[in-house]
């Protein structure tokens, strides 16, 4: 029988909250909804990931062609377009009227005419900025050669002017940054339909009637954590396929480097996402304590929607001063915690005690949520059909 | 262990919602060994009650009692209850589901699993052990509502109409699974509207109404406090025929047979003589009230 599949409950009694979360495992890895949407996810990301990569593949390199004169201008021109960040391959052309059949097919970007020192360039539609300097400067350099100089006097001549930053960006580089926030966003979103699985869950038991019978048996708090563990370790596990899934596809078309991520700092984010979810998902589960059909979940857990899209847009007001009085004293609230303090602790130096501070309140609260939600939960049971207000829930005379 | 521990004791409980009274101020126990049938109108507060005995409900006042001690928690996980509104999860498995049920009650999961099959193929169904519960018709999701109940050896049975739309055979198991549990040791109370079935099968039976007890007792017990009926055949007589006897007031005719009641210390032979001074008598026979009976009086004096 598949009842050993997890390698417990043989001649053990479990804990309820056990019972209840492998309960939620297996059935959620039985439905088919659920297998056939995490396959579904897969699908989408590595095809998404493979169809961004041939589109960027498109736009690179520029094709530059020279012909006559102007082919002297190829070496200067490679070195000046590689020091302006432009990807160009350069192209002798024999024939201009060829070349500009070429430019005007799309075979070819760039055709450059003329001598070093007065070439003339042909596009199609636009040409890049950065490649049109870069031919200016090769020309320039091309005319003062031309002028007698030598190549160390136009070099010291052409030379970019140094910038000096009196606030140079923190020591952790943008590309963390970039990373540890887009990973901040997606998980965000994951957080908000693990939410609401667990608020379907919820109201499971009301919307079955098989609550009369659990409610005998196992305390509600203990029922609402068990679902909120089965469900998240469900989720975590469809995270891992679909994440794993996206990293591989990404490692295999080079679409983007791979973020070298330190292992402290994936390891804070996967300890944030976990405080984010427990959090999210009680509060969650607690407002889904006051329905009792499937069709009201949706409008009781829309302010915890709402609460979340907040966190997810302080993130930008409060991100250009990450040790500003808003981040610093946002990143310790427990709605916000999750997001900001990631996002801080991957941008800036946060002070430990900081980090400290809002793990303890973020956890505090997810303590509270739950017995919060169990109270609420047990006083509406038997209320069935009609919305509880909240404040009767939380007093118990829901009971009467 | 002895009959008089073991004893469910249901103690002054009341319980209002809002305006209305569900139940006032009501006493009664179910001994050990015991079936106890509770009988009463809809909304007399059968369910109320149950669901108070379990703690899904908190009670205005009173306490519900267990072996001597007020029923905490722990005492609440041994009872095996079958809720008015029907609930298991529809989408899992039969076998999986009382197994789990099991587990939750504090069982090991081989000791569960060993249970679950145990009842499964005493109500009949170890054929749909792996189905789904809702691929099962209504009667065979009520047998497994049932082995719900069943499945973790409980010590107290509390079951809210146990037998509504069950089949004849389906009954039988279950009275006989009733008995049994109670022969065990185990007080088992249950609710019914089937008053030939409550008095077939209980032990003693306590009718509800308005939420008060307003019988309790062994069905003979109830009888007592009722009134005599006899039936008599008399097809000489003129029709209509009274009798003329004091304290004897005619019920109901039937072709010639006349049921007559007889108020508490009349003599039936005088009953008897007045038929035979019609002419020939061919039958007189003593009957008993059923429970039916009884209920509906119980019902009229406790309305008057």
């Amino acid at each position: 029988m598949n009842a050993r599949s997890f390698g417990l409950g043989g001649t053990r009694r479990l804990p309820s909250i056990v019972l209840v979360a492998r309960r939620e495992i297996r059935m959620r890895l039985r439905s088919r909804v659920f297998v056939g949407g995490t396959i579904l996810m897969t699908i989408l990301v590595v095809v998404g990931i493979v169809a961004a990569s041939l589109l960027a593949g498109k736009t690179n390199p520029v094709r530059v062609g020279f012909s006559g004169g102007s082919q002297a201008l190829e070496a200067t021109f490679t070195a000046s377009a590689t020091a302006l960040g432009a990807k160009v391959t350069v192209i002798d052309i024999a024939d201009v009227t060829a070349g500009e059949a070429q430019v005007t097919a799309g075979t070819l970007d760039v055709l450059v005419t003329g001598s070093a020192t007065a070439p003339t360039a042909v596009a199609k539609s636009a040409m890049a900025s950065n490649v049109e300097s870069a031919l200016s400067l090769a020309a320039e350099a091309a005319r003062l050669s031309d002028a007698g100089l030598s190549p160390v006097a136009i070099a010291s001549a052409m030379a970019l002017v140094p910038v000096q930053l009196l606030q140079p960006p923190s020591a952790k580089d943008n590309e963390n940054l970039f990373a540890s926030l887009a990973l901040g966003i997606v998980l965000w979103i994951a957080l908000g339909q693990y939410g609401n699985m667990v608020a379907q869950g919820v109201v499971e038991e009301k919307a079955t009637r098989i609550m009369e019978i659990l409610l005998a048996t196992i305390r509600p708090s203990r029922l609402l954590a068990g679902k909120v563990i089965g469900i998240g370790l469900v989720g975590l596990l469809q995270l891992t396929i679909v994440g794993g899934a996206a990293l591989i596809a990404v490692a295999a078309t080079n679409v983007a480097p791979i973020p070298a991520l330190g292992v402290a700092s994936i390891l804070m984010d996967i300890l944030w996402f976990l405080l984010g979810f427990l959090f999210y998902a009680t509060a969650y589960a607690a407002v889904a304590s006051l329905v009792s059909r499937q069709e009201e979940v949706q409008s009781a857990v829309a302010p915890i929607g709402i609460l979340q899209i907040a966190a997810y847009l302080l993130v930008y007001v409060a991100l250009p001063n990450p040790s500003g009085p808003l981040a610093t004293v946002c990143s310790l609230l427990p709605p916000f915690a999750p997001i900001l303090m990631a996002v801080r602790m991957a941008d800036t130096d946060v002070p430990s005690w900081q980090v400290g501070l809002a793990a303890a309140l973020t956890l505090a609260s997810i303590v509270g949520l739950t017995w919060l939600a169990g109270r609420i939960y047990g006083n509406t049971a038997m209320r069935l059909g009609t919305r509880v207000r909240f404040m009767d829930a939380f007093r118990g005379n829901a009971r009467g | 262990m002895s009959d008089d521990v073991r004893t469910l004791e249901i103690d002054h409980i009341s319980k209002r919602y809002r305006q209305t009274v569900a139940v006032d101020d009501l006493t009664f126990e179910i001994h050990a060994g015991e079936v106890f049938g509770f009988v009463g109108r809809n909304g007399a507060g059968k369910t109320t009650t149950m669901r108070i005995v379990l703690g899904v409900l908190g009670a205005d006042a009173g306490e519900v009692r267990f072996d001597g001690r007020p029923l905490d928690f722990a005492t609440r996980r041994r009872i095996g209850y079958m809720p008015e509104e029907r609930g298991l999860y529809p989408k899992m498995h039969v076998a999986e589901q009382l197994t789990y049920l099991g587990e939750l009650h504090g069982m090991t999961g081989a000791d569960a699993r060993a249970a679950a099959r145990s009842w499964l193929e005493r109500f009949g169904l170890a054929d749909r052990r792996d189905a789904e519960l809702q691929a099962l018709s209504l009667g065979n999701q009520q047998r497994v509502q049932l082995a719900a109940a069943l499945v973790f050896g409980p010590d107290v049975l509390v079951l809210d109409e146990p037998f509504a739309g069950l089949d004849p055979v389906a009954v039988d198991v279950m009275a006989d699974v009733l008995r049994e549990r109670a022969d065990a040791g185990v007080p088992v109370i249950f609710s019914s509207h089937e008053l030939e079935l409550v008095e077939r099968l209980c032990d003693r039976v306590g009718i509800i109404e308005r939420g008060h007890m307003v019988a309790c007792g062994t069905v003979d017990e109830l009888r007592a406090g009722g009134l005599e009926r006899r039936w008599i055949d008399v097809p000489a007589a003129p029709d209509p025929w009274e009798a003329d006897v004091p304290g004897v007031r005619l019920l109901r005719t039937d072709g010639t047979r006349r049921l007559f009641e007889l108020d508490p210390g009349v003599d039936d032979q005088a009953l008897l003589q007045a038929g035979l001074a019609t002419g020939a008598v061919r039958e007189f026979e003593r009957v008993e009230p059923t429970l039916g009976e009884i209920f509906r009086n119980v019902i009229d004096e406790a309305a008057a």
